[in-house]
């Protein structure tokens, strides 16, 4: 990949800011946003039959871990984008999420069954199902904005205009999100639900990950270079 | 389109239905006279009303009406709301319960009363919010005792909680009263919930759960105690919207309506019940069946709110 980095500059001299692999960026930060606050709201559903409907199962827990899990992915976010390839990276986490997701139902009851059979105070048998259920995905999914910005950034030359439009659009997607789980998708079945969003999300991480890897042996980098940093 | 509404006008027709609707959980009452305490907890607005020796207890603004206990302090045996009443159903199957659990302490109603009919029975109360007891001592008469408890918790959690016990006490009654504000949490009306509860109650204990039945909620929750219990009658409330789904024991017979009646005159005699409890029973409707396009409630699907706003 970083052998070829002169030669993507000399491909694409000057990309515009609504190219195609711009606005696909941008769309992927919306689902990944979207997902996971449908994530976010259907935990407090998941965890409240086995630790209760109190106020620190749904708002200490589930809001905390979240919250902890994506200044995780921030982070990593940032330091795996100047390492990777921002398309392979964006297309893996959707990959993992989803089929984290579509594991969530199975690995549910195996997980809080022990910890709140253990008599640990619900709380923080809460927060410790909250913890291993939705950590992880919300640390991938927390990925995806730094590496969004660092691509925009490399394209448009503009560290502000990228973070602004990143942070806008996939908090605008998440409140979607949150509003149509919140208000209707939790009158359908939970396993359902968490099996469908994670079979989109894990199908359309790998179509990005097949164009990208079919656009990176046509040698066109034009919409997958990874090496923005350093322009 | 621009709409004039008359308020005095809109005020005394609302007054007039509130009268002939006569609700006991909606109740209107616009006279309950003075507050006499608000605290917000964190899980209610809850306020205290005053007027003469009449107490009454409401979470979530006044205009709602959702009255979740009403107490004539001059009177405690009189039970004002239909309701608690309504739970003494139970004991047309088991009249001589050892052990009682209720989920939602409220004014602590159901508790007061059954321990002066039972003074020896053990009193387990669930209740979530920790304000709420403080407010039921103060201000409606609920006086626990050390064979009557009231547990801080959630009750799915408390009920878990039981489960793990060694040996794994057993209730004789369970009453399900658990509200938020006018609505049942969804977690306690589950299928998983109510196979927790049964683990819980003995082979002649009886299950009495306190819903509403003017909404699709009611058939939907009545199918989930029917599949898990095998079976279950209906007591339908008269002066309220209130039902009680009781589903008993093994041990319990289910009951016809001259049975029930029969059975709530012995009660009566035995007990010296304060109110006419043969009026109970004949709130019984033995063929109850719910609709079979119903839906079992689950953890994994349950449309509360959906159903609770399609009314019958």
């Amino acid at each position: 990949m970083n052998n070829s980095d002169t030669q993507v500059q000399q491909v694409t001299p000057a990309p515009s800011r609504f190219s195609l692999p711009a606005v696909s960026i941008v769309l992927i930060t919306c689902v990944c946003g979207w997902f996971m606050m449908q994530l976010e709201i259907l935990g407090v559903r998941i965890l409240v039959p086995y630790f209760g409907s109190a106020v620190y199962v749904v708002t200490g827990s589930v809001i905390g871990v979240f919250l902890l899990s994506l200044s995780i992915g921030y982070m990593l976010g940032g330091w795996l984008c100047s390492k990777m390839n921002t398309w392979i990276l964006l297309g893996t986490v959707m990959i993992l999420v989803g089929i984290w997701k579509c594991a969530i139902p199975l690995i549910k009851g195996p997980i809080c069954d022990p910890i709140s059979d253990s008599g640990i105070d619900e709380k923080w048998g809460a927060l410790i199902a909250s913890l291993i259920l939705f950590g992880t995905p919300t640390i991938l999914l927390g990925t995806v904005s730094p590496a969004t910005v660092h691509w925009l950034t490399a394209r448009t030359g503009n560290s502000g205009f990228s973070a602004g439009l990143v942070l806008a659009t996939s908090t605008m997607a998440s409140f979607t999100g949150c509003i149509v789980t919140a208000f209707y998708l939790v009158l359908f079945s939970l396993r359902r639900t968490l099996f469908t969003s994670g079979i989109i999300l894990a199908i359309l991480g790998a179509v990005v990950l097949v164009l990208i890897t079919v656009s990176m042996r046509k040698q066109q980098y034009s919409p997958c270079d990874s090496i923005g940093g350093q322009q | 389109m621009n709409c004039r509404i008359n308020k005095p006008a809109l005020l005394s027709l609302t007054c007039l239905l509130g009268v002939f609707l006569h609700a006991s959980v909606f109740a209107f009452d616009p006279d309950f006279g003075q507050v006499v305490h608000k605290k917000n907890s964190l899980y209610n607005s809850i306020s205290v009303y005053q007027s003469g020796s009449l107490m009454t207890l409401q979470f979530g603004r006044q205009q709602d009406f959702a009255v979740e206990s009403q107490v004539d302090m001059d009177d405690l045996r009189s039970h004002i709301l239909e309701y608690t009443k309504m739970t003494f159903s139970g004991l047309l199957y088991n009249s001589e319960p050892n052990s009682m659990l209720v989920l939602g302490l409220g004014g602590g109603v159901i508790p007061r009363e059954m321990r002066h009919y039972f003074p020896s029975m053990k009193i387990d109360v669930a209740e979530i919010d920790q304000a709420i007891l403080p407010i039921a001592k103060d201000y409606f008469g609920f006086r626990p005792d050390d064979n009557m408890k009231v547990h801080v918790r959630d009750g799915r959690v408390f009920v878990k909680k039981q489960l793990r016990l060694d040996p794994v006490p057993k209730y004789d009654l369970i009453i399900l009263d658990a509200f938020n504000g006018d609505y049942i949490p969804f977690h306690l009306m589950t299928k998983e919930f109510m196979e927790e509860v049964k683990g819980i109650l003995s082979d002649d204990g009886v299950i009495v759960a306190n819903v509403f039945y003017t909404n699709r909620l009611f058939d939907a929750e009545f199918k989930t105690f029917l599949e898990v219990f095998g079976r279950g009658q209906v007591f339908y409330g008269e002066d309220s919207g209130n039902a009680m789904i009781v589903s008993p024991g093994p041990g319990c017979p289910i009951l016809t309506s001259e049975e029930a009646v029969l059975k709530a005159t012995e009660v009566q005699d035995k007990l010296g019940l304060s109110f006419d409890f043969t009026r109970i029973a004949r709130l019984l409707e033995p063929k109850a069946q719910p609709d079979p396009q119903a839906q079992i409630l689950t953890d994994d699907r349950a449309p509360v709110n959906q159903l609770r706003e399609q009314e019958i």
